[in-house]
């Protein structure tokens, strides 16, 4: 462990680390434009220079140079202090003077930096270069002309996202970055150059001269477009949401976001359900909240307990644990949330969760994905499973070929290989020291599946002390947390069908196929008028994600918290509120009157919501009869359309755009500007 | 005739009226029909208004001899009214005839968008 | 850089119907596999560079031009080498010999740095001003195109152009006006100095080595 002196403070660095890193741990600020902490050293900014004594009379690059014992840095010498001013001056020098119309200000490193370091006024008396706009997608605007070339969208597009096509063209003074043939970035993940880049030359389309970050309020919350539970601050002005950028968070997503977190909430003022509506001689009518109920009571009295609630994929635990006591107070328990029919075996949770944990996976030496595609369903997992490669992992995968953006060995869309895997895999598995497998919904969903993937644990050694290997993969924000709350049927949706609830709750559910429940009377409890209000006899206006207070458990059982960044709009009442009034209504009414109450119970009967963190499940597996999958068995990814997964997406104009024009290859014309 | 004693806000009060027969030699009107006087002995000038009284109604042209700006008659001494010039009127604000600009709501015009507007779901 | 400007620019579906079918000759095709086993297992990469001067050629063969890299044929030498398009094209994009523009038969390319220019490179351009070249463009009959470049290193015989892959030093207006005349006519005029000189030695002959002048004459027995 190399000892070296930082303006005479001694640190211990572990080896390998930078002078830069040894200037942080001894509590020195280093400014810096090129390097990131989770991207390849680069080394071009210049900006963090210092003065190493054992080395040539010249400032050193601290994001470069190794830490070696016995070195004397200095990082407040007047050397250093030039050297700073005059990276600055020549940034910029050919940088446009745009601080009053760009999207950066306020949150710009330029800004911060030249303020901190920089010489105060300029010499130069020239005349600037300038750079056309390039076209990088629907949802990266681009302004080349305050690009100071530091190349980090370069390296996040290769390293991290996968996708090598961002680029710099041309040489010296005249170096662009561009995207390949001015085309769109097709990664999922090219929001995150936004964040990336330090000055203003990338920013996000549908918020650019939108508001500046001073008049936000910034509130921590949980993203609910798919199962990883992405840590998000969600900035609002006002009572709108302007926009979602991701927090730090080393065990979930790391740094990073994708497309749809990021993009979904101008969803949020589009579609919106604001006031209850009654259907009314078949058509649906705007109603109030007591006409509302009192048509939902005059069906509950002839129903008893045939009542039944489905949960939608963006609900939060309140909400599921309100509706789930209120079914309760009328003796039922038919209550599901695996909308889209899958119907495996749920009794131990542990046996459908992601064991490995999301930060876990990327020590994996070997994977093998059984019907999952990782890149759509759960991108922050692929980012991880990306990093286990570049580290030496090998993945093998059973299922359609899609490009993962790392190099994967296709086993083929054959189920029945789980029963016999072909030799290579099946050594690389067993030999591994930490191989993991990851199952995807669709594999599932064929009849045998969840035993014969089951079955491998033990043939191929996946529970090896502290690891286990074994993992499921689910797409949905609200997936754990309902099955923790054992929203969850013998059966899944086949089953509630059968049993023909007289009164059905929808909780959110719009991608549900509602026709075996065409004699059901249905109330829809949402936040956006998709599939399921069409298809209401009773509408609830309810608070989407950004507007309650929430519990969200994401794939691999972590508790994460939530909070509400604005209310929501016209007559919408927070969702656990609405049935605590309904079941007043219905003269059972539920043990608490507040929020707080609300928890209280909660932790009472589920202590595993009470603190944030990841939860132990004990493992302890269901004994499935084994059943044989006929070879040729094909499987078909679930997600059709990544930009549009849920209700929110898809009322968002961004991700249909995105949808429309990556995925689906429409031409837009570019406005000129 | 009861307007004329008890109230004081439009033409003249009775007090006025006298003080304008003695005092006060009638030395013009304009086009909205405010009469204009010049006193006899002391030389004040004062108006009696046709209508509300309200200080807006005084034509430019007889404002300025009304403050004393000019010495004779507007007729006399200013130059003659050109093509362009508009007759004058009252202050409009607070009546219907106000004036307001493009887009306004009193006009029925639509608000700028908002932060917080939201599109709410209909049925069809 | 986009210093050579075409009377007209192909937009990316003509040049895709054009060029979209591009592959190495047969010649090509081996030279290719000795380039590319020059490197080692795992660096193929490094062979972008001659590969991408390979279809510079041969697409000024198959144009009877001296050759331009479409973005066609650069995603072809991107995918024989199993690399992002983005990585050949901005390796295309560095370095000035790579045209990305077509140019015309003779690509004659003026060096006006400053040698040259004291020794009279001004008039080495009118000399191609006089017969209608234009600096950036190729001539409409697709003969010449006239590009200044930086010093080319052949200091000693300023001024000088560089004609395709040749030098051709000692120039002046008239010497200059005669090789465009020939390669107009069709002919391949001498390259090298255009005056009476054996390549950077001086001028009538060299005052000291001068056996040096015919044959590799060994001096090692003579030394004092």
């Amino acid at each position: 462990m190399p000892k070296v002196k930082v303006d005479g403070i001694e640190v211990e660095v572990p080896v390998g680390a930078t002078v830069m890193q040894a200037c942080e741990a001894a509590g020195k600020e280093i400014p810096r434009f090129c390097y990131h902490e989770r991207l390849t050293i680069a080394g071009n900014c210049r900006m963090c220079l210092v003065e190493v004594k054992p080395g040539p009379p010249k400032p050193q690059a601290s994001c470069a140079l190794p830490a070696s014992d016995g070195q004397e840095i200095t990082t407040m010498s007047p050397a250093v202090k030039k050297a700073r001013e005059g990276v600055m001056e020549f940034l910029l020098i050919n940088h446009p003077l745009d601080c009053p119309i760009c999207d950066q200000g306020g949150e710009c490193d330029l800004q911060d930096q030249a303020v901190a370091y920089g010489r105060g006024h300029s010499r130069f008396a020239e005349n600037k270069r300038a750079v056309t706009e390039k076209y990088m997608g629907p949802v990266v605007k681009t302004i080349m002309t305050r690009c100071i070339q530091c190349t980090r969208c370069v390296r996040f597009a290769e390293e991290v996202a996968g996708v090598e096509e961002i680029g710099a063209i041309y040489r010296g003074e005249n170096m662009q970055i561009t995207s390949y043939l001015e085309g769109a970035v097709t990664s999922e993940l090219s929001g995150n150059v936004v964040d990336l880049c330090p000055v203003g030359a990338l920013v996000s389309k549908p918020y650019s001269f939108e508001a500046r970050p001073w008049e936000l309020s910034k509130v921590p919350g949980i993203d609910v477009s798919d199962g990883v539970g992405t840590n998000i601050r969600i900035d609002s002005r006002l009572r709108e949401v302007m926009r979602v950028v991701p927090r730090i968070s080393e065990e979930v997503n790391e740094e990073w976001a994708h497309d749809k977190t990021r993009h979904m909430v101008d969803g949020l003022t589009r579609n919106r359900l604001d006031r209850p509506w009654v259907r009314k001689g078949g058509k649906l009518q705007a109603a109030t909240w007591e006409e509302a109920f009192d048509a939902i009571a005059k069906v509950a009295k002839k129903a008893g307990d045939s009542v039944a609630a489905v949960a939608g994929d963006l609900v939060d635990v309140e909400t599921m644990y309100a509706a789930k006591k209120l079914l309760a107070s009328l003796g039922s328990n038919l209550i599901e949330g695996r909308q889209t029919g899958l119907a495996y075996d749920a009794t131990n949770i542990a046996a459908v969760n992601f064991n490995t944990t999301i930060a876990g996976i990327e020590t994996a030496d070997a994977i093998l994905l059984v019907g999952t595609n990782p890149r759509w369903e759960a991108s922050l997992v692929n980012t991880r499973i990306r990093k286990a490669v570049k580290k030496g992992a090998k993945v093998f995968a059973i299922g359609p070929e899609v490009d993962l953006t790392y190099p994967v060995e296709w086993l083929g869309n054959d189920m029945s290989l789980l029963a016999k895997l072909p030799k290579a895999a099946a050594d690389a598995m067993t030999k591994a020291e930490r191989p993991a497998m990851i199952v995807g919904g669709s594999a599932l969903k064929v009849p045998g599946g969840q035993a014969a993937s089951l079955a491998l644990v033990d043939s191929l050694n996946l529970i090896r002390g502290d690891w286990n290997g074994y993992n499921v993969l689910h797409t949905v924000a609200a997936r754990t947390a309902g099955l923790m709350l054992g929203y969850a049927l013998a059966g899944g949706m086949a089953a509630l069908a059968e049993k023909a609830p007289k009164l059905l709750f929808l909780l959110g559910a719009d991608e549900a196929d509602l026709s075996p429940f065409d004699k059901s009377f249905k109330v829809y409890v949402g936040h956006h008028g998709d599939k399921g209000a069409h298809g209401a006899d009773v509408i609830l206006p309810g608070a989407a994600y950004t507007e309650k207070h929430g519990i969200y458990v994401n794939l691999e059982g972590r508790v994460q918290y939530s909070e509400r960044a604005i209310f929501p709009p016209g007559d919408a009442r927070e969702d656990w509120s609405i049935f605590r009034a309904l079941s007043a209504v219905l003269g059972k009414p539920l043990p608490f009157d507040s929020f707080g109450e609300l928890r209280t119970a909660l932790f009472a009967e589920y202590p595993a919501f009470a603190e944030a963190g990841l939860v132990r499940f004990d493992w302890a597996p269901p004994a499935l009869k084994a059943e044989a999958i006929a070879q040729g068995t094909e499987v078909a990814y679930p997600i059709k359309d990544f930009y549009l997964t849920n209700p929110i997406a898809r009322s968002s104009p961004t991700l249909r755009r995105c949808s429309a024009e990556i995925l689906h290859g429409e031409d837009f014309a570019e406005a000129a500007e | 005739m009861l307007k004329k004693i008890f109230t004081w806000w439009e033409g003249a009060t009775i007090g006025t009226a006298l003080h304008s027969w003695r005092n006060g030699s009638k030395v013009g009107s304009d086009s909205l029909g405010n009469i204009y006087y010049e006193g006899k002995k002391d030389g004040r000038r004062w108006v009696i208004y046709a209508g509300e009284n309200d200080a807006s109604a005084v034509p430019p042209e007889w404002h300025s001899w009304l403050h004393k700006q000019i010495d004779g008659l507007p007729d006399d001494v200013l130059p003659p009214v050109r093509a362009f010039e508009k007759p004058g009127t009252r202050n409009l604000t607070g009546t219907d005839a106000a004036y307001r600009p493009s887009g306004a709501l009193e006009k029925g015009g639509q608000r700028q968008a908002a932060t917080g507007d939201y599109e709410a779901w209909t049925p069809n | 850089m986009a210093d050579i400007l075409p009377n007209s620019l192909p937009d990316i579906e003509e040049l895709r119907a054009r060029w979209g079918g591009f592959a190495w000759s047969s010649e090509n095709e081996a030279q290719a596999k000795i380039i590319v086993g020059r490197y080692p297992l795992g660096r193929q990469h490094s062979a972008l560079l001659p590969l991408l001067d390979l279809a510079q050629r041969q697409v000024g063969a198959e144009t009877n031009t001296q050759g331009w890299l479409p973005v066609p044929v650069i995603e072809y030498v991107a995918k024989y080498l199993d690399m992002p398009y983005i990585r050949a094209y901005e390796v295309a994009t560095f370095y000035t010999m790579y045209n990305l523009q077509p140019v015309g038969r003779h690509h004659v390319q003026v060096c006006g740095t400053t040698p040259c220019m004291l020794r009279g490179s001004d008039d080495v351009l009118a000399a191609c001003y006089a017969k209608g070249l234009k600096k950036g463009q190729t001539t409409p009959d697709g003969l010449f195109t006239l590009t200044e470049v930086e010093c080319l290193g052949a200091c000693a015989n300023a001024p000088m152009v560089q004609i395709n892959d040749d030098n051709y030093e000692d120039l002046t207006f008239e010497s200059m006006t005669a090789i465009l005349e020939a390669m107009a006519k069709g002919e391949m005029p001498k390259a090298g100095p255009q005056i009476d000189r054996q390549t950077s030695c001086p001028e009538g002959g060299p005052t000291s080595l001068k056996e040096m002048a015919t044959e590799n004459h060994d001096y090692r027995g003579e030394w004092k």
